[in-house]
C-alpha cells in the first residue's frame, strides 16, 4: 500500500512538472512567436519599386538602369491613371490651382523687390504693382473656390482686363493671366456644380493614389521623405487599395441606433463618371504600377531611419544597445565581484555585514525609474559638470545608472558563486604556501567564474532591456549616431516606447515597432548565448576536459 | 592555467580602467576639431513630431548641426530648460508661473515661440449617432453626470470616458479651457498618449476621448463642440473652443544668425508651413 502511494505521488510529480514545463514552452512559443513572426516582417516581405527607389536614393543601393527601366514601365502604366484623375478633377478641385496662384504671387513679390534693389523701379512703383498684383490673386483664388460659373467669370474677367497693362508685361504676373485662360475654358465647359457632390470623396482619392504611388511625376518633391514615396511595401499597397475600391461609411439606423459600417464600391459611387474607370482599372493595374518583389531587407539591421522612424532601420538603436549594456557591464562587473568577495571572504558575519547584505537585497527591489531619478541628478545634473562634461543625456551617464541598476543582482549572485566553491580548493592553495589574495584571484575567482557569468547573463537581460533608468541619462528619439561616450544616443527599448507614444504615422507602420521588438529580443539573446557559450567552456575547463 | 587566468582578469581590469578616460578624453577631441553645432530638443510628445519633421528638413540643409530630440512631457521639457540639459523645450502648454519663478532664479530666461496651433479634438466611436455636443454636455459627461448616450440621444450605451494623463499638455488645456477646471470624476479612464487615446476609442463602441488634430481618421469621428467642427480653419481663427498653440522655449531670445534661431523661425518659412500641415497640425503663417 505504502509503496504504491509513493509510486503514485511520483508519478504525480512527474507529470505535474512535465505539464508546467510544457505550460511554460507553451507561453514562450505563444508570446515570442507571433512577435517573431511579425518582426520578421520588418525584414522579409514583398517590397515595390518605391521601395527601390527609395533604397537607391538614401544608400545608392540596386542598379540604376534596371530600377529606371522599371520605373518607367510602372510610369507607363500610372500615366493612365493620372490622366483619368485629372480629366476629373478639373473645375472640382481646384487646390493645386490656388496653391499655384500663391506660389506666383509670392514669386512676383521677389522678383518686385529685386527690381526696386537694382533701382529698376521706385519703391513707390512696386508698391502700387504689388497691391495689383494681390488684387489679381485673390480675384483669381475667388474664381477658384466658387461653384458659381457666374461669379468665376466675373471675377475671371476682372483679371484678364489686366493683360495688357505694360507694366505687368515681362513679370512673373503673366502667368496669373494664363492660369485665368485656361480655367475660363474649364468654367465654360466643366459642371463647376458637380463639386459639392463630390468635391470630398475625391479629395480622399486623390490622397489614397498619393499615398500608392507617390507623388506625382512634375509635381515639386515633398519636405518630408515620408511623403516622397509611394506605398514601399506591398501589404500597405493591398491596404490602401482597399480604401480606394471600397468605400466605408457610417449609416444611421434609426434614432436612438448605433449606426452601422456599409461597404460600398467606390466605382458605384462615381458611376456615370469617367472616374468610374479609375477603380477597376488600378486594381487590375496595380502590380505592373508598383512590381512588388520579394525582398530580403538585411540592411535592417544596420541602416539608419528616418525621423518617426517611417523608413529605415534599427541601426544606431543596435549599436546604442550594445554601447550602453556592454558598458555598463565594464562598470558594474569588477565592482560586483569585487564587492562580492569581500563580503564572502573577508567581511565575516558581523551585524554590520548582515546590515549591508540587507541593504543590497532591498537595491534589488529598487523600481528601475527610483535608478533613472537618481542618475539624472547624481550623475547628470551633479557628476558631469564636475568633471568638465556638459549636462545632459550621455552615453556614460546611462551605463552608470544601469550599472548601479544591476549591481546587486550581479553581488547576489557572486556572493553565491564564491561561497559555492568548496573549501578544500582553497586550503589546498592555502597550504602550497600562496597568499589570502592570491588565492582568490587563481583559485576561488575561476572556479566561481560560472555561477558569476550566470549573474551577468541576468544583468545583461536586465540591462539591455530597461527604458526607466535610460530615460533621463541617456536615451533620445532622435539624435546622429555617438561618435565619444558624452553624446546621448537611441536604443531599441526607448525607440519602441517612442513608437508607441509618439507620432501618429507609427500607426502605418506597424512592422517597424514588431521589428525593433524582435531585434531588441534577438539582440539578448544573441548576447546570452554568448555568455552561455563561455560558460560552457569554463566549465569544461574546470572539470579538466 | 594559472597564467592563462591572470592574463584574463588583468585584460579586464586594463579594459574598465581605459575605458573611462577613453571616453572623456575622446569627448573633448572631435567638438574642438569640427566645431558641430549642436541643437538638444526635449519636451511634449504633441510637440516632439514636429521637431523630428523640423530636425529632418534642417538636417539635410545644415550639415554640421547634430540635432537630438527627446519627448518625455511638457513638464520634463520646462524641467530640462531650467537645469540647462537642453537648448529648446518643446511644449504643448504655456510654462506654468511656478517654472517662470525657478527658470528667472537659476538665471534662465524663458522665451516662447508658438510654432504651430493644435486643436484638440472631442472623439467617438464613428459607430456613435451623435455628432455634437456642447461645452457643458462634456463637462457633464466628464465629471460623471451623464453616464449613457441615450441621455444625449444616442444609443443605450454606457458612456467609456478617457482622459490623458494629469502631466500631459493636452490634458491640461482641455482641463483648463473645456473643464474649466472642475474636478473629473472617478471612473475617469487614463492613457498615457494620444495613440493610446484614438486606439482606446476605435476599438470601444461607447468610449469618449480627445486628442489633438492630427490624430483624427477615418477609424474615429470628431464631434462639433458648440456647433464648431474642428477643421484647420476653425482652429486657426480660434472658432474652435479648444484650440492651443504649441511652443518651443529658448533661454532668451536666441542670437540672430545662430543654429537655435534658424531652428525656432522655421515654421515661419514657407517649408516649415509645408511641414507642420504634413504632420497634421495648423501653421500660425498663411501663405
Amino acid at each position: 500500500m505504502r509503496t504504491r502511494l509513493r509510486q503514485f505521488g511520483d508519478r504525480t510529480f512527474t507529470t505535474v512538472s512535465g505539464l508546467s514545463v510544457l505550460l511554460l514552452t507553451g507561453a514562450l512559443v505563444v508570446i515570442l512567436g507571433p512577435l517573431f513572426w511579425r518582426g520578421a516582417g520588418a525584414v522579409v516581405f514583398r517590397g515595390t519599386v518605391e521601395f527601390r527607389r527609395m533604397q537607391y536614393d538614401m544608400h545608392g543601393r540596386g542598379n540604376k538602369e534596371t530600377l529606371n527601366a522599371e520605373s518607367d514601365q510602372a510610369a507607363h502604366v500610372r500615366k493612365d491613371a493620372y490622366d483619368l484623375l485629372e480629366s476629373f478633377a478639373a473645375g472640382i478641385d481646384t487646390t493645386g490651382l490656388q496653391k499655384e496662384a500663391r506660389r506666383i504671387y509670392r514669386q512676383f513679390k521677389t522678383q518686385l523687390r529685386n527690381k526696386v534693389e537694382n533701382i529698376a523701379i521706385t519703391p513707390e512703383e512696386a508698391s502700387l504693382l504689388k497691391s495689383v498684383g494681390k488684387k489679381l490673386r485673390n480675384h483669381l483664388l475667388e474664381a477658384y473656390e466658387t461653384t458659381k460659373p457666374d461669379e468665376a467669370k466675373q471675377s475671371l474677367d476682372f483679371v484678364l482686363k489686366h493683360a495688357g497693362d505694360e507694366n505687368l508685361a515681362g513679370s512673373v504676373a503673366g502667368q496669373f493671366f494664363d492660369m485665368a485662360r485656361q480655367y475660363l475654358q474649364i468654367v465654360i465647359t466643366v459642371d463647376l456644380t458637380r463639386r459639392e457632390e463630390y468635391g470630398e470623396t475625391l479629395n480622399e482619392v486623390q490622397e489614397i493614389i498619393r499615398e500608392l504611388l507617390g507623388p506625382r511625376p512634375g509635381e515639386p518633391l515633398p519636405e518630408l521623405s515620408q511623403f516622397q514615396y509611394g506605398a514601399t511595401r506591398w501589404d500597405r499597397a493591398q491596404l490602401l487599395l482597399d480604401r480606394l475600391v471600397w468605400n466605408e461609411e457610417w449609416v444611421e439606423q434609426g434614432s436612438g441606433k448605433s449606426l452601422k459600417k456599409v461597404r460600398t464600391k467606390r466605382a458605384e459611387q462615381f458611376a456615370g463618371t469617367e472616374l468610374a474607370g479609375l477603380f477597376p482599372m488600378v486594381e487590375q493595374n496595380l502590380e505592373k504600377m508598383l512590381c512588388p518583389q520579394r525582398t530580403f531587407y538585411w540592411q535592417y539591421f544596420i541602416d539608419d531611419s528616418t525621423p518617426g522612424h517611417f523608413f529605415g532601420g534599427v541601426g544606431p538603436e543596435i549599436l546604442g544597445t550594445l554601447l550602453l549594456t556592454l558598458l555598463s557591464m565594464v562598470f558594474a562587473v569588477p565592482l560586483g565581484v569585487t564587492a562580492a568577495g569581500y563580503l564572502v571572504e573577508c567581511a565575516g558575519d558581523s551585524r554590520f555585514v548582515r546590515v549591508i547584505r540587507t541593504c543590497i537585497n532591498t537595491l534589488a527591489g529598487v523600481p528601475s525609474v527610483v535608478f533613472g531619478l537618481f542618475g539624472l541628478a547624481f550623475f547628470v545634473l551633479y557628476l558631469q559638470p564636475k568633471l568638465g562634461l556638459p549636462k545632459g543625456s550621455s552615453i556614460l551617464a546611462g551605463a552608470m545608472t544601469l550599472a548601479a541598476l544591476v549591481l546587486p543582482v550581479l553581488i547576489r549572485a557572486s556572493e553565491e558563486a564564491i561561497r559555492a566553491v568548496p573549501r578544500s580548493y582553497k586550503e589546498a592553495s592555502l597550504a602550497l604556501g600562496a597568499g589570502k589574495f592570491r588565492t582568490f584571484v587563481t583559485v576561488t575567482l575561476p572556479a566561481a567564474a560560472p555561477g558569476i557569468l550566470t549573474g551577468i547573463i541576468l544583468s545583461i537581460s536586465r540591462a539591455a532591456g530597461e527604458t526607466a533608468p535610460i530615460l533621463f541619462t541617456a536615451a533620445v528619439a532622435l539624435g546622429p549616431i555617438p561618435e565619444t561616450l558624452t553624446q546621448p544616443t537611441r536604443t531599441l527599448s526607448y525607440g519602441s516606447y517612442d513608437i508607441a507614444v509618439g507620432d501618429r504615422i507609427a500607426a502605418l507602420v506597424p512592422h517597424q515597432q514588431y521589428g525593433m521588438v524582435m531585434t531588441l529580443i534577438a539582440l539578448v539573446l544573441v548576447l546570452n548565448l554568448a555568455a552561455i557559450i563561455i560558460r560552457r567552456r569554463l566549465e569544461a575547463k574546470l572539470r579538466g576536459q | 592555467m594559472k597564467k592563462q587566468w591572470q592574463k584574463v582578469v588583468q585584460l579586464v581590469m586594463v579594459a574598465g580602467l581605459c575605458m573611462v578616460p577613453c571616453g572623456a578624453g575622446a569627448g573633448e577631441k572631435p567638438a574642438a576639431k569640427e566645431k558641430k553645432a549642436k541643437l538638444q530638443i526635449e519636451g511634449s510628445t504633441t510637440v516632439g513630431p514636429i521637431a523630428d519633421a523640423f530636425a529632418e528638413v534642417f538636417g539635410r540643409k545644415y550639415k554640421n548641426v547634430s540635432i537630438t530630440v527627446k519627448k518625455t512631457g511638457s513638464g520634463d521639457g520646462a524641467a530640462a530648460l531650467i537645469d540647462g540639459r537642453c537648448d529648446i523645450a518643446t511644449m504643448s502648454r504655456f510654462m506654468k508661473a511656478k517654472e517662470f519663478k525657478k527658470a528667472v532664479e537659476k538665471g534662465i530666461m524663458p522665451v516662447a515661440h508658438a510654432v504651430a496651433m493644435d486643436g484638440v479634438c472631442v472623439i467617438v466611436h464613428p459607430s456613435n449617432p451623435v455628432k455634437a455636443l456642447s461645452s457643458e454636455q462634456i463637462r457633464k459627461i466628464y465629471k460623471g453626470e451623464i453616464e449613457n448616450w441615450r441621455q444625449l440621444g444616442g444609443a443605450n450605451k454606457v458612456i467609456v470616458v478617457i482622459s490623458r494623463d494629469t502631466s500631459s499638455g493636452t490634458y491640461e488645456t482641455f482641463h483648463k479651457l473645456l473643464m474649466k477646471k472642475q474636478k473629473v470624476a472617478k471612473g475617469v479612464e487614463y492613457v498615457n498618449s494620444n495613440p493610446q487615446a484614438h486606439a482606446r476609442v476605435k476599438t470601444t463602441t461607447g468610449a469618449i476621448g480627445y486628442v489633438g488634430l492630427g490624430f483624427v481618421d477615418k477609424s474615429v469621428k470628431a464631434l462639433k463642440l458648440d456647433g464648431v467642427m474642428p477643421t484647420r480653419k476653425t482652429i486657426a481663427t480660434g472658432k474652435y473652443p479648444i484650440s492651443r498653440p504649441l511652443f518651443m522655449f529658448t533661454n532668451g531670445y536666441p542670437k540672430l544668425g545662430s543654429t537655435i534661431h534658424a531652428f525656432v523661425t522655421f515654421h515661419l518659412t514657407e517649408k516649415g508651413q509645408e511641414v507642420i500641415e504634413a504632420k497634421g497640425f495648423v501653421p500660425v503663417t498663411n501663405y
